[in-house]
């Protein structure tokens, strides 16, 4: 169901754009989606051919691009990849996500004729 | 012929905006928004019924829920201005929903207002609703596993409650384990153990709420 709401979102967004840039037909959609993000990529594939069918979108690839988790320490700016509050180096608690948050439309390629 | 066309544009660009406009709206009068999440029948309502009958705050709640108004009858019951929102199959609340909800609540005269989010550990953790924090609730009952198999919600929540602690004695629910994961996962989140049989806890979490009332009002210019 979550799935399905993201995919809705991502084609709603690209028919507005579609029809504002003027594109021809959208071939490939790039997304990138952060491990944090709770994204099942099977079932955003399936939803998104379901959302796409009749319309202009419908046989464009969806290609979805997971990105890792990175965290950095905000005392130290160690870096660590797996899923914990604490930093290994200096063991603080403050931290911010350098990557692994991502839900972005990175890229499409369209038709130009 | 084609062309790469790159957006980098977030997919729920549409949402935040709402999220974001309610976060202005909120900061402008000093109203505290908390977004309650945790499973169905770990005590969300009960929680907030509890809230309503001991702070002395002026709050709202605004219910999601996929069918009934049963939520919105018993905090109606204590005079909580509230307002249900059935999301039929939708799994969690979107911040666009919402701001069309608060529009019939006397939001200058309150608090803090209570999104109760639909009960799911999943989907709800994601969607900015343009709250100050949010809260994860979970029960004794559900295990002692669910941070770690659930961590973004656990990861994201500003304050994790653990209630039912009443049943303890009857479970076999392994406090050593949820204590570790969550500070593992968050260890700057305030974590609270409550019981609405005999309230242990209650008064923990008021003052807490009080106090970020308080300064959500204080930063009010």
């Amino acid at each position: 169901m979550h799935e399905l709401s993201l995919a809705d979102a991502i084609v709603s967004a690209l028919l507005k754009m579609q029809q504002e840039e003027g594109w021809g037909e959208v071939k490939e959609v790039r997304l990138r989606v952060g491990a944090l993000r709770q994204v099942f990529p099977e079932m955003l594939s399936f939803a998104f051919e379901t959302v796409t069918k009749e319309t202009s979108l419908a046989g464009a690839a969806l290609v979805i691009e997971e990105v890792p988790l990175v965290w950095r320490c905000l005392d130290c700016g160690s870096e660590w990849k797996e899923d914990s509050g604490v930093c290994p180096s200096c063991g603080s608690f403050r931290r911010e996500a350098l990557a692994g948050t991502e839900l972005e439309i990175h890229s499409v390629e369209v038709g130009v004729s | 012929m084609s062309k790469i066309v790159t957006l980098q544009q977030s997919v729920m660009a549409e949402d935040e905006k709402f999220a974001a406009s309610i976060r202005e709206r909120n900061s402008r009068i000093g109203l505290l928004m908390v977004n309650i999440i945790g499973s169905p029948g770990c005590g969300k309502t009960t929680l907030l019924e509890k809230t309503a009958m001991r702070t002395g705050l002026s709050m709202a709640v605004i219910e999601g829920d996929l069918a009934t108004d049963r939520d919105a009858e018993r905090m109606a019951r204590l005079g909580v201005p509230v307002v249900q929102i059935n999301t039929r199959g939708g799994c969690h609340l979107e911040a666009n929903i919402v701001e069309k909800a608060m529009e019939s609540l006397p939001l200058d005269t309150l608090d803090v207002l209570f999104i109760e989010n639909v009960g799911n550990l999943v989907c709800p953790a994601e969607f900015d609703l343009g709250e100050d924090f949010k809260v994860a609730v979970l029960s004794t009952p559900e295990g002692a596993d669910k941070p770690l198999k659930y961590p973004y919600l656990f990861t994201s929540s500003k304050v994790v409650l653990l209630t039912k602690t009443d049943l303890l004695p009857h479970l076999t629910f392994d406090m050593k384990m949820f204590t570790e994961d969550v500070k593992r996962l968050n260890p700057l989140a305030h974590v609270l153990h409550l019981n609405a049989v005999d309230g242990g806890g209650i008064e923990e979490w008021t003052d807490f709420l009080i106090l970020r009332a308080k300064e959500k009002k204080a930063h009010v210019r």
